[in-house]
């Protein structure tokens, strides 16, 4: 339950931090904290407005979207907490709820018949395979080196105070995770998120049509998200032995570094080139690669005939 | 100590998506470091006057001499992009990984008492990522820089033996020499930085 309460909190001051820090990078005022709170909160008072030509997946998908990461929260520990529903293979589990909820704003954007909404449906379908094979060796790599396939029992079992490796792995991890998050929220560098000119748009342009509440529910699971990539970076970087204040203090101290880290990239940063985009994201997957050799070798897990 | 391989490891992979030269010449100077740092702490057995010349080398020739000849001949010959590729960057990198499994492959099957396998795969990845820079780029900057890659993984392989054959890394700073020789081509000779197509040859 605990880990549910600190994701919300954390999904709450994301969006905030971000937009403070790029103000505060550009040396203006800026607007404050709270402010994307607000905005989604006069989203929530406002009514929709609903193209004739969708169907009901239109409608459902930012619903699906927002339980499919709510979902995916319930197998996630913190720290020393562990995740409210645990069982083999829940990291499969995570990985494609968070795909599920992807691919039904997906086929709500194809819903719409907009050529432009097609268009950014492809590309984030395009992102999204690319990203995959980053985290799925990623985790492979800790399930192997636990011995474990539950999240739960991987964290447990991942420090282990004689191997350095530990912290080798720890450090790709986090390059990787962090660079995933930017990508499954459409951050900088792979999409723009402030970007006006729908031929260049990702994920903004396939959400062009949702306005009022689906629109907010749409915000609200892109902040659950970055609240969820957090908690995992900070579950994979800090020894779940620690004492359960210090998890409390590196915790909020992870979702401010990584919120800076964000508004840094989208202050002095350009946006890739479209077309570079794939092999951006296959450098992830090779990053992967490497941490899942290196653990391979100093492991001694590696058999050939 | 495992670190500073896999962090040079990593500079492969940003190496083989690399489009500006300038980001070569950049991690060309991290990869010099790296090796410096590698070889300081993987050589306490040498003997100190051969410890100092090999780490002098490193960081001074590798980390900082090389990067900054190589920002000069980008500054001269005003190329900053690598323009012309045999192919798309994303089959360059998976080219790169699979030269990775591949790596870890022949290590394996290599394996012996006194060689690091980390440092033995990693030896082998680089050798290969200089290899597919060399064959996937067509300007002949880029193919120094596959050659630079080439030569640093030759330095990692002596390193890896170094506290049991001291003579074979002196042999490898004599490649540095030929790096040298060869950058000072483009420095002094004037050497231009795309052949172009051999399209207006005679008989």
């Amino acid at each position: 339950m605990m880990t549910i309460v600190f994701i919300l909190a954390a999904a709450m001051l994301f969006p905030g931090i971000i937009v403070r820090s790029k103000s505060v990078f550009a040396g203006r005022k800026g607007p404050g904290l709270f402010q994307p709170l607000k905005d989604v909160a006069l989203l929530f008072q406002k009514g929709n407005v609903i193209s004739t030509t969708t169907s009901a997946v239109f409608k459902m998908a930012p619903s699906i979207g927002l339980a499919s990461v709510l979902s995916a929260t319930l197998v996630l520990p913190f720290g020393p907490f562990p995740a409210l529903v645990s069982f083999n293979g829940d990291i499969v589990f995570f990985a494609y709820m968070l795909a599920m909820g992807k691919f039904f704003l997906i086929i709500a954007a194809l819903d719409t018949g907009s050529a432009f909404e097609g268009m950014g449906a492809n590309r984030e379908a395009l992102y999204s395979m690319l990203t995959e094979p980053a985290f799925f060796i990623l985790i492979g790599t800790l399930a192997m080196l636990t011995g474990y396939s539950s999240f739960n029992e991987i964290l447990v079992g991942l420090y282990n105070p004689h191997n350095s490796y530990i912290l080798i792995y720890s450090i790709l991890s986090v390059i990787i995770l962090a660079q995933i998050m930017q990508v499954e929220n459409s951050r900088l560098p792979v999409d723009d998120p402030k970007t006006h000119l729908e031929l260049t748009m990702i994920h903004e342009v396939m959400i062009l049509d949702y306005s009022g509440f689906d629109k907010a529910l749409i915000h609200i699971t892109s902040w659950l998200k970055f609240a969820l990539y957090s908690t995992l970076i900070f579950d994979v970087l800090i020894p779940v032995q620690w004492s359960t204040g210090i998890q409390f203090g590196l915790f909020a101290l992870v979702v401010v570094l990584l919120a800076i880290y964000i508004g840094f990239i989208e202050s002095f940063k350009a946006r890739n080139k479209i077309g570079r985009n794939p092999a951006f994201l296959f450098t992830l997957s090779s990053l992967a690669l490497l941490a899942f050799v290196v653990v391979l070798i100093l492991t001694e897990k590696m058999i050939l005939l | 100590m495992e670190f500073l391989i896999v962090a040079f490891a990593a500079t492969l992979i940003y190496l083989s998506a690399a489009h500006r030269f300038r980001v070569f010449a950049r991690f060309m100077g991290v990869q010099g470091v790296l090796i410096f740092g590698i070889a300081f702490l993987e050589l306490n057995e040498m003997a100190t006057a051969n410890l100092i010349l090999v780490v002098a080398e490193t960081l001074l020739f590798k980390g900082i001499i090389v990067p900054f000849m190589l920002f000069y001949i980008i500054r001269r010959t005003q190329v900053f992009k690598v323009h012309t590729q045999a192919m798309p960057s994303f089959y360059i990198l998976i080219l790169n990984a699979i030269s990775l499994i591949v790596s870890v492959i022949i290590a394996y099957t290599l394996q012996n008492p006194f060689i690091n396998m980390v440092f033995m795969t990693v030896a082998l990845y680089a050798l290969l990522s200089g290899l597919i820079i060399i064959v996937t780029h067509k300007l002949i900057i880029s193919h120094l820089i596959g050659f630079l890659i080439i030569e640093n993984a030759v330095f990692l392989f002596t390193i890896a033996l170094g506290n049991e054959m001291p003579a074979l890394i002196n042999i490898a700073m004599l490649l540095d020499i030929f790096v040298g020789v060869l950058i000072m081509g483009f420095f002094g000779m004037r050497l231009k930085p795309d052949t172009g197509e051999l399209t207006q040859l005679k008989d």
